[in-house]
């Protein structure tokens, strides 16, 4: 599913962002992608999904070589892949039912389609009374659900999340890291960057480790724990 | 493009003007003043040019003969000239006639002529030339060659006014490019500037939607569409303005100048002219926003 040969990213000279990564996640794997602030989680991601490019290596998603992608590759590519951020990224001036369809408008659902998957899936999270809202009435955790409501419209099989818990309390994260577990029973591949150690305590996923632009440890391998 | 991306389309056309009338307003108003001088100089051109060539048609060579001439030796003079490529008509104007057609102008001061015989007035020749040929060079050239005929002493034609006048038309040809070009220039950058504000204020969107893996067509071609909008009803208004103006000129000039012998004269722009500003309004708004687009779409 996912393949990274020898990975670099340089965003300023003698100091890089990520540095010979090696890394290979399979189809239906849930991963965390951890380590301390800093340590490369969202550019790995970003390398991911194209949302930057790789300085050098060569970068396989969902057989794509993403490292060659023209700008309609770059687009086919992201159909397939569902993207949560940190900062949820909703449209405040839209409401939630609009911001989830909206998604799969832009990727050719007819609208009537598009605005009725929407809604079956905010019902499936919960958000069936607040589907008229606009996302700046949403609680934290509600404007998360939605988030990832979008990321799954499309019916991705891959799901890249970018710190999805960092905005909600203890209780409401575990809420949405089941909520994953769910997504991911239906053979998903998830990966999910945090560096919210308790997390991976509490789910016991495959762990990747970062730091300072380098790959320190993977549990499939090592079984090295969370420090 | 599917239905479902056309119908796309169409809303978010229909939501950008609804949520940025006022710079939708205002740009369509500025692409209208550009477009409103040009089709102004538009109008002022094919207006002279109609007159030119309604005068034209009234433009003659007057030749006058020597006296000693009789009937009998003009005729050959006169089917000579005929002869010339450039002459659509010869009329001779006998002694006689000329001196009627003198008495019958100076009308009831008439009587000062009393006793003066009738063929002080030389016989001429009024020569008409062919439309294509009623223009200066061609009215001098014929003259050069009709002075050189024996049979006749002068030759007379309407020289300076001539000249000024097709001066003018073809300044105003001019003027109209080059004016038009700069306004065209500055016009472009307004519209720009619009769809760069109509991209900044949807930045969050579009970089959703590229996020999600909308198409780039899918996300341009809105901005693309409300640009060529913006440039038709920019036309549209100005053709309403350059024809209420038309209306009130047309009933003030020919009191104010009078050149004009006939209202009628007076004509709106051609249906080629309609064409070429609804085009031209049309082709600032797409050419506009494409620009924009460029500049500011890659960023992300
Ligand atoms: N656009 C950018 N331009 C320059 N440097 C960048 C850019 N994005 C990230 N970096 C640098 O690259 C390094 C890795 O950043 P990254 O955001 O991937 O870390 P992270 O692991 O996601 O951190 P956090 O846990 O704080 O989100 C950091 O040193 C950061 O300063
Ligand atoms: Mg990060």
């Amino acid at each position: 599913m996912i393949h990274l040969f020898r990975v670099s990213k340089i965003y300023a000279p003698n100091y890089p962002a990520l540095v010979d990564i090696h890394l290979e996640i399979e189809k239906g794997e849930f991963v965390f992608l951890s380590g301390p602030s800093g340590a490369g989680k969202t550019t790995l991601l970003k390398l991911l999904f194209r949302g930057e490019e790789a300085t050098e290596g060569q970068i396989i998603v969902n057989g794509r070589n993403v490292t060659r992608l023209n700008g309609r590759g770059v687009a086919r590519l992201r159909q397939e892949i569902g993207l949560v951020f940190q900062e949820f990224r909703l449209l405040p001036t839209m409401t939630v039912l609009d911001n989830v369809a909206l998604a799969a408008e832009v990727v050719g659902t007819p609208v009537r389609e598009s605005r009725k998957k929407a809604f079956n899936l905010l019902r499936e999270l919960g958000l069936k009374d607040r589907h008229d809202a606009k996302p700046p009435a949403l609680s934290g955790g509600e404007q998360q659900r939605v988030a990832i409501a979008r990321a799954l419209v499309n019916d991705p099989i891959l799901v890249l999340a970018d710190e999805p818990t960092g905005n909600l309390d203890a209780e409401m994260a575990d809420e949405t890291m089941r909520l994953f577990a769910r997504i991911h029973d239906r053979g998903t591949t998830i990966v999910i960057a945090t560096h919210d150690a308790g997390l991976l305590k509490r789910f016991s996923y495959r762990a990747v480790f970062l730091q300072r632009g380098r790959l320190l440890g993977d549990s499939k391998f090592a079984g090295e724990a969370a420090t | 493009m599917r239905l479902s991306r056309i119908s796309f389309v169409f809303r978010r056309v229909l939501k950008s003007f609804r949520e940025l009338l006022w710079t939708h307003i205002l740009t369509s108003g500025t692409m209208a003043m550009t477009l409103f001088i040009f089709g102004g100089f538009l109008l002022i051109q094919q207006n002279l040019h109609g007159l030119l060539k309604g005068w034209g048609s009234q433009i003659q060579i007057f030749a006058y003969l020597e006296n000693r001439l009789t009937a009998a030796e003009v005729e050959p003079l006169v089917n000579r000239l005929r002869g010339y490529p450039e002459v659509e008509s010869v009329r001779f104007v006998s002694q006689g006639e000329a001196w009627e057609n003198f008495k019958k102008s100076l009308g009831s001061q008439s009587g000062v002529l009393e006793g003066l015989s009738a063929d002080i007035l030389p016989a001429s020749l009024e020569i008409a030339l062919k439309a294509a040929y009623r223009n200066h060079d061609s009215l001098a050239g014929v003259a050069q060659r009709l002075r050189t005929e024996k049979d006749i002493s002068e030759v007379e034609y309407p020289e300076e006014w001539m000249a000024r006048f097709s001066l003018l038309v073809l300044g105003i040809q001019w003027a109209k490019w080059i004016l038009g070009g700069f306004l065209f220039m500055a016009t472009l950058l307004i519209v720009g500037n619009t769809v760069k504000l109509a991209i900044l204020a949807r930045r969050e969107e579009i970089e959703i939607m590229q996020l999600v893996g909308a198409p780039a067509g899918l996300i341009k071609t809105p901005f693309v569409i409300e640009g060529m909008i913006q440039g038709l009803l920019g036309a549209s208004l100005s053709l309403l303005f350059l024809w209420l103006l038309f209306l009130f000129l047309s009933s003030q000039l020919p009191f104010t100048l009078g050149v004009l012998t006939d209202r009628a004269q007076l004509r709106f722009l051609e249906p080629e002219s309609l064409a070429l500003l609804l085009f031209l309004g049309w082709a600032m708004g797409a050419v506009g926003s494409l620009l924009s687009l460029r500049r500011f779409l890659q960023r992300w």
